[in-house]
């Protein structure tokens, strides 16, 4: 009985995420099933979710190594405005793409070679990279969004679609499955998780911790920087700006999905749970009408019973 | 060693406050121009007019951007009072946001001037468009579109303070139309404007996916328009009426392209900056300003006008 009760505990904590987003599509699904149901739905909350996805899965990668990269948002913007206006001057899409994420994947090696090298917080530097980016792309875009002249073919892969299938959700299974095998399959995966976990031991392992860590940084900084290219084709225009609210919302999922799977351990589809739970949210509750105030407390009160939750489960709390 | 440097940091900040008062007593003049919303494409153009003229008129120009952050800006309006310029210019922003500083740069005797922004007994003036009568003007072009009757959405951003002048017009002038009902109204987020409008109108589609079983969307400024634009068009939907305000570049392209963006308002917003740097300069030069609320009249844009 008391096993029964233990066990009952353990599938509680470490699925209840997924059982409150369950929750909340039944819900969502009875008040409205004709919109909320549809197929149509599924493909746009898919795709509204596939920018936020990728940035959370680069900066999953950097939590899982115990570091914090707050320059993503910025990194995100930079590369919007930049690839923008590479294609506004002729430069075909495929290579405005590569050479955004180049240089926003310098970005984050910049960003981890300062945090290994020198020993310094990363919650300082990346903010203060943050602000150079910021800078950078003030003076790359006059301050002013970028939208006149922007070529056809610079807004196919966030607008276009396979059948009902939008790119932006292709890309983002992709992500998830190259991540997911990343993290779970492969030696650099679990190199990550040690140092997240302890990093002086895995330093005495023989891990080389300043290195896996600029690698994560790296590919943090090339996911930001893909993206804000999506997000600008997406929208036909790139802002200063458009990037930098995903920073918050970001990590916020990345704080829901370490609820889930490996209980206190950032990990892949956890933070893809946090995304959906972020998205679908909005989408129902913009489908039923509920003013934008209301989705924000909805949607704070879940990321701190999340937090809550996961703390008293893991016993950390006394 | 530490107090030597110590020393030399506070002498290297005195020397910084007495040069910034030296150019003061000097006769040079300078503006502080302060905005959140810098990424707007309108604000900047503000901001780069206002810059010019000043500069013109052979005035420095000290522009602080805090990037949509609201603490940023209050620290920015006490910076520019310690500093002790000769004016300051808030564009695109509710002074009463910021009210403790505007007031504390009031009673140190700075005139502070707004430029689309609001307006607070303590400034000398605030050049603007009048944002009710355009969100009038907007109702009765886009129910007269509608045939005065239907169903529509509204998208706007309370906390701006021109755009909320256009949502309360909006929210006046429903009743005189009996056959008009706004589904719902939505918060737009900024920054990130048009994607996030984008979204909304995304996920409106889905509750209403049937043509014909909503009539318009009316954006309080254009680029939520934008976006809601680019919902429609990806979902096939061009019969529904998209209206915004402002006249930016992008939306124009887009109601001269023939989409569901079919009008929007142009501001004035070279004769709203030409204005208030002509007052500022005014005032520098010692001759009398205009105060208050000054009104520069708003143009309707659409397709064939």
């Amino acid at each position: 009985m008391e096993k029964k009760k233990t066990d009952m505990k353990a599938i509680v904590r470490a699925y209840g995420m997924i059982f409150a987003l369950i929750l909340i599509i039944v819900i969502f699904g009875a008040l409205n099933p004709r919109a909320f149901l549809s197929s149509t739905n599924f493909w746009n909350i898919t795709r509204q979710m596939a920018i936020l996805c990728i940035i959370s899965l680069g900066a999953t990668l950097i939590m899982s190594v115990e570091e914090f990269d707050l320059s993503v948002g910025n990194i995100a913007s930079f590369s919007g405005v930049l690839s923008a206006l590479l294609a506004i001057s002729g430069v075909p899409f495929f290579f405005a793409l590569v050479i955004s994420i180049i240089l926003s994947a310098v970005v984050g090696f910049v960003n981890g070679f300062i945090v290994t090298r020198f020993r310094v917080m990363s919650f300082i530097v990346t903010l203060a990279m943050g602000q150079v980016i910021y800078g950078i792309t003030y003076w790359l875009s006059d301050g002013a969004i970028v939208f006149n002249g922007i070529p056809e073919s610079f807004k196919v892969l966030g607008t276009g679609k396979f059948g009902p299938v939008p790119y932006l959700t292709v890309l983002m299974v992709v992500a998830i499955i190259v991540f997911q095998y990343l993290m779970t399959r492969t030696a650099m995966g679990r190199k990550l998780y040690a140092i997240g976990g302890n990093e002086m031991a895995s330093k005495v392992a023989g891990i080389k911790v300043k290195t896996y860590k600029t690698i994560a940084f790296t590919i943090s900084g090339a996911m930001a920087g893909f993206a804000g290219v999506l997000l600008a084709s997406r929208i036909g225009s790139a802002s200063p700006t458009g990037g930098d609210a995903y920073m918050l919302n970001s990590y916020a999922t990345i704080f829901i999905g370490k609820t889930l799977f490996r209980e206190g351990i950032p990990n892949v589809l956890g933070t893809v749970v946090g995304v959906a739970l972020f998205t679908i949210l909005a989408n129902g509750l913009t489908i039923m009408q509920v003013p934008t105030f209301v989705q924000n407390i909805v949607t704070g009160i879940i990321i701190v019973f999340a937090v809550v939750f996961q703390k008293m489960g893991s016993g950390k709390n006394e | 060693m530490k107090k030597v440097l110590i020393l030399l940091i506070c002498l290297l900040s005195l020397s910084g406050i007495v040069f910034a008062n030296g150019s003061a007593e000097s006769g040079e003049k300078t503006v502080a121009i302060c905005t959140p919303y810098m990424s707007s494409v309108t604000t900047k153009q503000d901001v780069d007019i206002l810059s010019a003229e000043f500069e013109a008129a052979g005035i420095n120009v000290s522009v602080f951007d805090s990037a949509n952050d609201l603490s940023r800006l209050a620290s920015d309006i006490e910076t520019a009072t310690i500093s002790a310029v000769d004016a300051i210019v808030i564009v695109s922003v509710d002074p009463n946001l910021v009210a403790t500083q505007i007031q504390e740069a009031a009673d140190a005797g700075i005139p502070i001037f707004g430029v689309d922004a609001g307006y607070m007994d303590c400034m000398q003036m605030n050049a603007t468009s009048d944002n009710y009568q355009m969100g009038v003007q907007m109702c009765e072009y886009l129910f007269g579109l509608m045939g005065n009757e239907g169903k529509f959405f509204h998208i706007t951003h309370r906390p701006q303070p021109s755009v909320v002048q256009r949502t309360l017009a909006m929210v006046d002038e429903l009743p005189k139309y009996p056959d008009v009902e706004m589904i719902a109204e939505y918060h737009c987020d900024v920054p990130n404007q048009i994607n996030n409008a984008k979204d909304i109108v995304e996920n409106i589609l889905t509750a209403y996916p049937e043509k014909g079983s909503f009539d318009a969307i009316f954006c309080a400024w254009d680029e939520p328009a934008i976006g809601a634009t680019q919902a429609l068009m990806e979902a096939g939907r061009d019969e529904v009426i998209v209206v915004g305000v402002d006249g930016n570049e992008q939306a124009v392209q887009l109601i001269n392209q023939g989409t569901n963006f079919k009008a929007t308002l142009a501001q004035d917003f070279d004769g709203m900056s030409r204005l208030c740097a002509q007052e500022v300069i005014k005032l520098l030069n010692g001759e009398e300003a205009l105060s208050g609320n000054q009104y520069v009249p708003a143009l309707l844009i659409t397709a064939e006008a």
